[in-house]
């Protein structure tokens, strides 16, 4: 879209069809998967993909 | 031989020479279970091979196919073999056909298992299902009762009966009974497809083995020819024979095959003669092949029934363990696999007799066969996973059981001891549930070993839901017996050939798995009886290399010995699968042996050293812990307790936050409980390290002060102190698991509308950036709170993005797993969210020692203001000094102090249980450790108050003990309301506390207030913060009803004369009377329902 907007992650925000990386559940590679691909790792054709953890720092106010 | 009978069936297109006409005979064998894999449109995997794990991550059953071969032959024609497919069958975890049957350890781990994955449960639908174990009345064994229900059957029947539970080698059963008649008549009962059937024993016993009036005299009277009781009865049994005018064998299979023809579903050409055998090979004593076998046992059945009424033997108690086995799941589940393969052979059957009635059948025509076989629903396989989800059993022929729903459970992963007792736990049946008399409940001494005494739920399922002692094992092979036989016969017993019986009324009977094998002499079944313990045991010390007789190792030797009017006295031999047994030292051998609950009460068994009583005992206890089952063996020095504290602990032990798994990353339970901060117990008791225990720790040790201190400990209400829940105790969270399905209200074959991403609406919103990624899921590791959006879903048809809010306690978003469908090339519409909820300990929170002794958290106390002893220890726990007395749980003062010791010389104390006596105490053995580690002997030590740094009067016991988090806490409990949902009848609030409804206030809570005469109050709950409204009445007639809001155009009342508002009362037809009350809402309900039923309400308002 238009490089005006809030960038994300540092990158600037793509068009639709920008892939995701997702982590294999069995063999641990990443995968690239673009919006309405199916659910199967590349490498080894599993059928769980989870989502990496985020980048961004993660604090909360200590109690 | 084959698990399921062969169906013929006629097309009825006969001509003259052949009038039922064409005959098609089918069966199916040779059914094959494959492991689990992918199935075939799965393309892009590597690894065809299936895992549980992946099986419970997208919630769907770890299922192999099976399949089945179908034979079929038309009239004399070749037989055709074709291949059938029964659909995808459930797959027990770590059985012979999951992929993880032989994995190790490491193996197991990199499947992202359990190191020590234990299974023998199924994964369905992504829930662990158990089938639990249930008990059954031990098979092939005749069974003597008295019960008066029996009476009301009919005229003329009595309370007596006998009755046995035959088991086939499939292991399905069939039960059995003989009904003694007054008329002196016996009449044998069995169920056939739910239906019961009576048949009188003299026509069986004719039909068994054309059996004349003497045999079937001398078969049953034996050398008793004294017995002047039995004889008559006899006499009056062959009598009531004549009835039917049978007289031969072929007679009596005749009339059988008569009657039975249609309930058997015999082949049309079949004659009578034929149908009477199969009912008697189907339907009578079914463990047993020979029908010479099948008659001596039912005259076995008739004896005992004849003993039972005359009193020479006693009715046996089918509540005990003596009497009892187990319905397996295996056991269950192949019967449950035999029925629907018969069911689906049967279905073919009535889709031939429809088709034939419609003049469609022509079984020459292979087309039409091949159409017919796969017409029938054949799904085998769901309707396994039906029972195992449910846990309903549906059943044609009801197989035998007593109960048709409540098979299964879901083996909850709580915590480890919860996640084993699952697998450990018998039920006795649902029927039992419901029963007034508590007789079944009791604690038999004759399950000593078998069940534990301490380990069951207090409540409706006492003494219902029982665990098998940790040392007790169920029998599962089916034994080789010839051996046996051989032995017994070597040994002196009799076969039963020339009738020895006949010779000597001493004689006593030998029965091997329910096959009257021979007779004996008392003498010799005392010695045979010896002979063959000593036999199995040498053949069990040999081991591989084992010459000589094969007797089995688990085979019960039960001498009942003759009595005065005790059990029915013979040698009684078992290696049936489904017995309970159990390891007991033998004596004289030193070796272990296998011992049932059958034999056991006839057994001597010291229990200790001190218990054997040289020539009388034969085995003593290996240990006397081995009573105890797994959780109650965790319960340090429980012999110090009062009995119900044990019973208490070990359902707090199940109930407590602990480490049930260490697969937490590749688990999406509904709900799992984490407890951060476990540590392995300084008392424990020998059997920890068994059950491998200290990688799933279940609590932590904690320094417990017994002081009354500050008023909050007050009524089992327990002090934290602040800096110790600080430095992590008793630490927890939750981790909940959410599958959200976009495809769950799309029908199969529409195109998919809704994805998960962000539209082109929403890429400028920069606010979901925050949380939501371009593909419309959260970040994990990002927190969320009630109302936070989580994720955003495109819908097609409306064009827009939809932001999913979420629900629930604020937490973080631990994993997000992206789930494939069913279908290869489906895009995306399953996600798991797992969130991870922190449970610190608040007030409020639930906590208990391991002796019964639960407690909440009233305060969390700081440090400063914390008791403290002269090394300035201060106790993390304090807990009031009246938790004691009346509870008795002595067993916590000897942990407090044995760990305190523990603690102080860094060793870890032996807790098991029954080490201690008299002459050499535990608070000497323990003491003494703390005097050398310069402690008070007694445990107790000078502790200075915290506020005032005064030292106390008393010196103050402390110790250390080990603490658990139990699950109920505050967070999931608490209910608050002001104001909120309302029910729209009434206008009352509603119920419930996750739709945030209110407390009732109850008619007992009424009577309260109105004793202390709180009228205010009262007026406050049951009117002002429930239906309070404001409401017209006319003080005329007095109704609420009947003042209206007057239309715009009404000619009822005169529009220039004054009232309130623009009402009109419609009785009244005028204003005048019209003011306004406030009346509780369901008040004006009850009028109007009052009104419709022509009752008026009139107020009497001044």
């Amino acid at each position: 879209m238009e490089s005006s907007q809030q960038p994300y992650q540092g990158q600037p925000v793509a068009a639709r069809a920008r892939a995701t990386t997702y982590n294999c559940m069995r063999c641990g590679k990443f995968n690239e998967l673009k919006p309405r691909e199916p659910i199967r790792c590349f490498d080894c054709g599993y059928r769980i993909l989870v989502k990496e953890r985020t980048k961004r720092m993660v604090q909360f106010e200590a109690r | 031989m084959s698990l399921l009978d062969r169906h013929s069936v006629f097309d009825g297109k006969g001509d003259h020479n052949h009038p039922l006409g064409t005959k098609i005979t089918y069966w199916i064998d040779s059914l094959r279970l494959d492991h689990p894999s992918l199935s075939t449109r799965e393309s892009k995997s590597a690894n065809r091979l299936m895992y549980p794990t992946e099986c419970r991550q997208r919630s769907i059953t770890y299922r192999g196919r099976l399949t089945g071969l179908l034979h079929y032959q038309v009239d004399d024609g070749p037989v055709q073999v074709e291949e059938r497919n029964f659909g995808l069958l459930p797959v027990m975890v770590r059985s012979n056909r999951c992929n993880l049957q032989m994995m190790k350890p490491a193996e197991l781990i990199r499947m992202h298992e359990e190191p020590e994955e234990m299974g023998g449960y199924f994964v369905v639908n992504g829930n662990e299902k158990v089938v639990r174990l249930l008990v059954a009345q031990r098979r092939n064994h005749v069974l003597a009762i008295q019960r008066p229900s029996y009476g009301n059957r009919g005229p003329g029947f009595t309370k007596y009966a006998t009755q046995i539970r035959c088991v086939r080698r499939d292991q399905t059963s069939q039960t059995i009974t003989m009904h003694y008649l007054s008329t002196g008549n016996l009449l044998l009962r069995f169920p056939m497809r739910k239906q019961e059937y009576l048949v009188p024993v003299s026509l069986l016993m004719r039909a068994l083995v054309g059996a004349s009036d003497r045999e079937i005299f001398e078969a049953v009277v034996g050398g008793d020819a004294e017995n002047i009781f039995v004889r008559d009865r006899v006499e009056l049994l062959l009598r009531s024979g004549k009835d039917y005018s049978v007289f031969t064998r072929e007679q009596a299979l005749a009339y059988l095959g008569d009657k039975f023809r249609v309930v058997m579903y015999a082949p049309e050409d079949m004659p009578n003669v034929d149908i009477g055998r199969l009912l008697l090979t189907r339907m009578v004593m079914v463990h047993l092949d020979d029908y010479r076998d099948k008659f001596n046992m039912l005259a076995h059945m008739v004896r005992k029934l004849y003993a039972v009424v005359s009193g020479e033997c006693q009715e046996d108690n089918p509540d005990t363990q003596q009497m009892q086995e187990v319905y397996l799941p295996g056991h269950l589940y192949l019967g449950l696999i035999k029925e629907k393969v018969e069911d689906y052979l049967l279905g073919v059957r009535a889709e031939i007799g429809k088709d034939s009635r419609n003049g469609k059948v022509d079984l020459y025509n292979k087309r039409y066969l091949s159409r017919l076989f796969s017409r029938i629903g054949a799904d085998i396989g769901q309707k396994a996973q039906y029972f195992l989800a449910t846990g309903n059993l549906v059943s044609r022929s009801g197989m035998d059981m007593q109960q048709m729903t409540g098979f299964t459970i879901v083996a909850e992963k709580l915590n480890y001891l919860r996640y084993l007792s699952h697998f450990r736990c018998i039920h006795r049946g649902a029927f039992f549930t419901e029963l007034k008399t508590t007789g079944v409940r009791k604690l038999l001494p004759e399950g000593w070993g078998f069940m534990c005494p301490v380990h069951t739920p207090d409540g409706s399922p006492c003494g219902l839901l029982n665990h098998l002692a940790h040392k007790c094992l169920l029998t599962i092979t089916l034994e080789e017996t010839e051996d046996v036989e051989k032995t017994l016969v070597r040994l002196g017993v009799v076969p039963d050939i020339p009738k020895p019986s006949l010779c000597d009324p001493n004689m006593l009977t030998v029965q091997l798995d329910g096959r009257v094998v021979g007779y004996c002499t008392e003498s010799v079944a005392v010695r045979v009886a010896e002979a063959l313990r000593i036999l199995k045991l040498q053949r069990a010390a040999a081991g591989l290399e084992a010459k000589g007789p094969n007797i089995p190792y688990s085979m019960e030797i039960g001498y009942v010995p003759r009595s005065h009017g005790g059990q029915l006295p013979g040698l009684f031999l078992f290696t049936t699968p489904a017995r309970f047994i159990r390891p007991v030292t033998h004596l004289a051998t030193r070796q272990e042996d296998h011992i049932g609950s059958f034999e056991q009460v006839y057994m001597e068994i010291a229990c200790l050293n001190e218990d054997v009583h040289p020539g009388i005992t034969t085995h003593q206890e290996v240990l006397p812990t081995n009573i105890l089952s797994v959780v109650a063996n965790f319960t340090p020095f429980c012999d110090f307790n009062q009995a119900p504290r044990c019973i208490y602990q070990c359902q707090m032990g199940k109930q407590t936050m602990g480490t049930p798994m260490q697969s937490f990353p590749y688990r999406t339970d509904n709900k799992l409980y984490r407890l951060q901060t476990g540590q392995t117990p300084i008392c424990r008791p020998r059997i920890h390290d068994d059950y491998g225990v200290d990688n799933y720790p279940n609590g932590t040790n904690a320094i417990v002060a017994v002081i009354s201190y500050t008023g909050y400990d007050m009524e089992d209400a327990m002090i934290l102190n602040k800096s110790a829940h600080e430095r992590g105790f008793g630490y927890g969270s939750i981790y909940k698991t959410e599958y959200v399905d976009l495809g769950k209200f799309r029908k199969s074959g529409d195109p998919i509308t809704t994805h998960f991403g962000v539209g082109r609406d929403m890429l400028t919103n920069e606010t979901i950036y925050e949380r939501i990624d371009i593909d419309g899921l959260p970040f994990p590791g990002v927190r969320v709170e009630e109302g936070d959006p989580l994720y955003a879903v495109i819908d097609d048809v409306r064009g827009r993005t939809k932001l999913i809010k979420y629900k629930g306690e604020a937490g973080f978003v631990e994993t997000v797993r992206l789930l494939a469908s069913q279908n290869p090339d489906e895009e995306l519409q399953v996600v798991a969210f797992t969130f991870r909820i922190p449970r610190s300990p608040i007030i409020g929170d639930k906590f208990s020692s391991r002796h019964g002794q639960k407690g909440v958290c009233s305060q969390k106390f700081p440090a400063i203001d914390m008791p403290f002893t002269e090394t300035g220890m201060q106790p993390d726990v304090i807990i009031n000094p009246h938790a004691f007395p009346s509870r008795m749980t002595i067993g916590m003062f000897v942990e407090s102090i044995a760990a305190k010791a523990g603690a102080l010389h860094g060793v870890c104390q032996d807790s098991t249980p029954f080490q201690f006596n008299e002459a050499n105490t535990a608070a000497d053995y323990f003491g003494e450790q703390l005097r050398q580690a310069g402690y008070n002997y007694h445990g107790s030590e000078p502790m200075y108050s915290g506020v005032t740094g005064q030292e106390m009067r008393a010196d103050i016991y402390i110790g250390v003990v080990y603490y658990q988090r139990l699950r109920h806490m505050v967070s999931d409990k608490y209910q608050v309301r002001t104001t909120g949902p309302i029910n729209p009848l009434t206008h009352q609030p509603i119920k419930g506390r996750k739709r945030g409804g209110g407390i009732r206030l109850g008619e007992m809570e009424r009577d309260a207030l109105i004793a202390h005469g709180a009228a205010y109050f009262l007026q406050d709950r049951l009117m002002n913060c429930s239906d309070y409204s404001l409401a017209y009445v006319c003080k005329c007639c007095g109704s609420v009803l009947a003042p209206i809001a007057i239309p715009a155009t009404s000619h009822l009342v005169d529009l220039s004369r004054p009232g309130p508002l623009d009402l009109v009362c419609r009785l009244c037809e005028n204003a005048d009377g019209i003011t306004m009350v406030a009346l509780p809402f369901v008040f004006r309900y009850l009028a109007t329902e009052l009104m419709s039923m022509n009752m008026k309400v009139r107020l009497d308002v001044k």
